[in-house]
């Protein structure tokens, strides 16, 4: 039950693909002289194996007028491939009890700090310890040099991002989860990003999954996962390709892999601690972050090769808790919208019809085959009806009772 | 994403550097059309709240706008356009290959320099080139189109025809062009205009232009270099819009689609007819009687533009018409998008409906004109079926997403097919239905003279 995945590198002669017995599929993760240019999951019969010459088309049907436009781009702008200077960076991690996961994080990341800051980048890697209940990430952390540790109290994801942006000294500063790895050229890509957007207020990357090693992997990456595309997009103030802008935050990105100018995000009063509040409300902050950057008149860039796999939820009990997030998350980040942004209140209710229709028609598909799970889809619509139905005061009244209890 | 009035129209060749976009006061919108030299290849609709752009973001921009057009010209397969067929009733393109993408180093300077180019000096001796101008009272548009058609190479004879001269205005305007011929054609009519300029020209190729145009200056070895294969008959170009200013203007390029057919070439050939002859063949898809040229050799095969259609007669579609019956006897049409014309769309909104209601009328006139020729009865099912499903599907999205310029249009297109429907049953009653090929030097304007 499980899909293979490959990084392959387009320009080099194609390996042959030798699916494993008990797989059910292959996912490739493209790349054009280092470059990701593009990801597929094809579903094959164990134990297949296909040949280069088979593979090659495969790969040009998906990414065929990509790669040609790689090319473009380079005979466009030839300067593109020198790796450009950056202002100085934190990359803050925020975690909870999960030493494991962080670790693998920390030693892909690791690997690409040392070369950054030998390079006259001033790169600083910050781990903000949210309400841990022992001290294994400490520990960690303390093991590990050019790491700076910092303990957050108050429970609740977006009380540990504020602390980072606190407690920051960079410029910019980068958040990841604990739960990513960084591509080997995370870093090439945010300065890509800055060198070719230095007004940008914010940037967002690509996320891919980690592994495809669960029935529940599988599902949340063929419903399209975290990943909004191959190509970069500057959004600013309008955005005409999408009617639902800016509402219809989750285009920009997710908090997984995100990076703000740091006096910019402390300007707009840093992330809201209502959303993002752990185990009640775990979602919307990172929307509604990059939805005040937006409305705030900067320039918001998504970068394609500021790349992270993310280790999707193995258990499809955990999947449904993921989506009921994501309809809760999104909701309460509107019901927020509503209040406080009178301008795009005919958005949000644009953005609700929209949500509607959408998750009645992923109702329908589920009810055929090859669809997603009904479970998943209910899981979505019920957090979503949990979020418009007040969640967001909710959530404000207990941040407010956590503010008081760790004053 | 779709363009407001006032649009600005800003050519950027990628050749000569990339610009920032600054911001376009006084605009709502903006149209950049991207050039490799005199290469279109590609066009971006922003709206001008998503200006300034810096260059890294037009660059971007730019090379993913510009991909099929280059990919089309670069290799055999991949990146072909697809014919307006209905259901993909033609075999499809395959991926492109994956040896040649990694192989194409500079894709745009390889293209600047493409085979075609190269062919044009070792090759055969060029063929002579006419250039047809048919006016009728616009002799402010006409010397703007002459200034340009003096600009351009590759021109052996240019002629205007005067259609139903009113007043010694046009004379006037040609007679401040030196090497530019004076033609009076008194019978009103396109056709009959068009069918004077070629009975008064003698080129090999014959390239048609409209007064209401300016052409670039490279237009005619373009369309020349396009005939490169001898089974090539007709060729049609890309006409762009030269300005975008108001509603009716925009509502021309975008809801009626301009005249336009994109950045990529089409081979239009008996395989296509065959695939769409039971639904009436999409010959207006071809592009425009405002750029396009035959060989001569055409007119002797199938005869002259037909003189009960195109302006002034039914309304349009002599031009498709023609290319109708080029396909039909198998011959091969092609679309070439480097041969460029910039169109200025009729700027006020009662004049576009006059032409939207005459377009639609001439467009259901040669549908029966085709099927009286060849009964192929596609003609017929597209006249009484799809076009009215068509305008009902209209009012049916007016209905989803709210009334817009296109449904404005509606009326006068129902009032032009109902036009339409009656001129084409006035002639059947004349008996005019019936008709033969007409061949060079049987017209009625070179009898009368």
């Amino acid at each position: 039950m499980t899909y293979v995945m490959h990084d392959l590198e387009v320009t080099a002669p194609l390996p042959t693909l030798a699916i494993p017995p008990t797989a059910r599929g292959y996912a490739l993760v493209l790349r054009r002289r280092g470059r990701v240019v593009g990801f597929m999951m094809e579903p094959a019969t164990g134990g297949t194996v296909i040949e280069p010459a088979a593979l090659a088309p495969i790969i040009t049907a998906e990414v065929g007028a990509k790669l040609l436009q790689e090319s473009i781009a380079e005979e466009l702008d030839p300067s593109s491939s020198q790796p450009a200077a950056m202002p100085s960076l934190t990359i803050a991690i925020c975690t909870k009890d999960r030493p494991a996961r962080l670790q693998r994080c920390l030693s892909w990341l690791l690997r690409q700090v040392e070369p950054g800051r030998e390079q006259g980048q001033t790169i600083e890697v910050l781990v903000v310890d949210n309400a841990p209940s022992d001290d294994q990430t400490r520990k960690l952390v303390e093991g590990l040099a050019g790491v700076r540790y910092v303990l957050e109290r108050r429970p609740g994801l977006d009380f540990a991002r504020n602390r980072a942006l606190a407690e920051a000294r960079g410029e910019w500063i980068a958040f990841l989860d604990d739960d990513v790895v960084v591509d080997r050229g995370w870093l090439a890509g945010l300065r890509e990003a800055w060198a070719e957007n230095p007004d940008a207020g914010a940037f967002t990357g690509l996320v891919l999954p980690y592994e495809l090693a669960t029935p529940s992997q599988i599902i949340f990456e063929q419903r399209g996962g975290f990943r909004r595309g191959f190509d970069k997009v500057r959004y600013g103030a309008c955005f005409p390709a999408n009617s639902l802008y800016p509402c219809a935050s989750g285009i920009f990105g997710a908090g997984c892999n995100m990076a703000f100018r740091r006096d910019l995000m402390i300007a707009l009063g840093g992330f809201d601690e209502a959303l993002d509040t752990g185990a009640p409300l775990p979602g919307g902050g990172d929307l509604d972050a990059f939805f005040r950057v937006v409305r705030a008149g900067h320039v918001l860039v998504y970068e394609p090769q500021l790349l992270v796999y993310h280790e999707h939820r193995r258990e499809l009990t955990a999947l449904r808790r993921q989506y009921w997030s994501w309809g809760l998350g999104c909701m309460a980040f509107l019901a927020k919208c509503y209040r406080v942004d009178p301008p795009v209140r005919p958005i949000i209710f644009r953005f609700m019809a929209w949500w509607i229709k959408y998750q009645v028609k992923e109702g329908l598909r589920s009810l055929r085959r090859g669809g997603p799970p009904l479970s998943m889809v209910l899981a979505e619509i019920w957090g979503g009806i949990a979020g418009v139905a007040g969640e967001y005061s909710r959530s404000e009244r207990r941040i407010e009772r956590i503010r008081r209890a760790f004053p | 994403m779709r363009l407001e009035a006032p649009c600005r129209i800003r050519h950027v060749d990628l050749a000569e550097g990339i610009p920032d976009l600054p911001a376009e006061p006084g605009a709502k919108s903006l149209l950049v059309i991207f050039w490799w030299g005199r290469v279109p290849l590609g066009s971006d609709h922003l709206s001008t709240a998503e200006l300034p752009l810096p260059r890294s973001a037009v660059l971007h921009r730019a090379a993913r706008l510009v991909t099929a057009a280059v990919g089309d010209r670069l290799f055999d397969y991949g990146f072909k356009a697809c014919l307006p067929v209905h259901r993909r009733r033609m075999p499809e393109d395959r991926p492109p290959d994956l040896a040649a993408l990694n192989g194409a180093v500079r894709p745009l300077a390889t293209i600047a320099r493409g085979p075609d180019v190269d062919r044009e000096d070792t090759a055969a001796p060029r063929p002579s080139v006419s250039l047809i101008i048919c006016t009728r009272d616009r002799p402010d548009a006409l010397k703007r189109c002459l200034m340009s058609v003096a600009q351009a190479d590759g021109l052996d004879q240019v002629v205007v025809v005067d259609n139903n001269p009113g007043n010694r205005a046009t004379r006037r305007v040609v007679d401040g062009f030196p090497g530019v011929a004076y033609l009076a054609e008194p019978r009103p009519g396109l056709s009959v205009a068009r069918n004077a300029g070629l009975a008064a020209t003698r080129g090999e190729i014959v390239l048609f232009t409209d007064d209401d145009v300016v052409i670039e200056p490279d237009w005619p070895l373009a369309m020349v270099r396009a005939f490169i294969a001898p089974e090539i008959m007709a060729v049609a170009g890309l006409v762009l819009p030269a300005e975008l200013e108001s509603a009716a203007q925009i509502a021309f390029e975008q809801e009626l689609g301009g005249f336009g057919q994109g950045f990529r070439a089409m081979e239009f050939d008996a395989e296509f007819f065959s695939a769409m002859k039971s639904r009436g063949v999409p010959v207006w898809r071809l592009g425009s009687g405002a750029n396009m040229g035959f060989r001569r050799t055409v007119f002797d095969r199938v005869g002259l533009f037909d003189e009960r259609l195109g302006a002034g007669a039914s309304g349009c579609s002599e031009d498709s018409e023609l290319w109708y019956r080029l396909l039909a006897i198998g011959a091969r049409c092609r679309y070439e998008p480097s041969a460029v014309v910039h169109h200025y769309h009729r700027a006020d909104w009662a004049t576009l409906t006059h032409q939207v209601r005459a377009y639609t009328k001439g467009h259901v006139v040669a549908l029966f004109v085709q099927y009286w020729r060849w009964r192929h009865a596609g003609n017929l099912r597209r006249v009484f079926t799809s076009l009215p499903y068509y305008y009902l599907w209209l009012v049916k999205e007016g209905c989803r997403r709210g009334f817009g310029l296109r449904q404005r249009l509606l009326p006068s297109e129902l009032v032009g097919w109902c036009a339409g429907l009656w001129a084409a049953l006035a002639l059947w009653r004349r008996g005019a239905h019936v008709g033969e090929f007409v061949a060079v030097g049987q017209t009625g304007s070179e009898t009368d003279a």
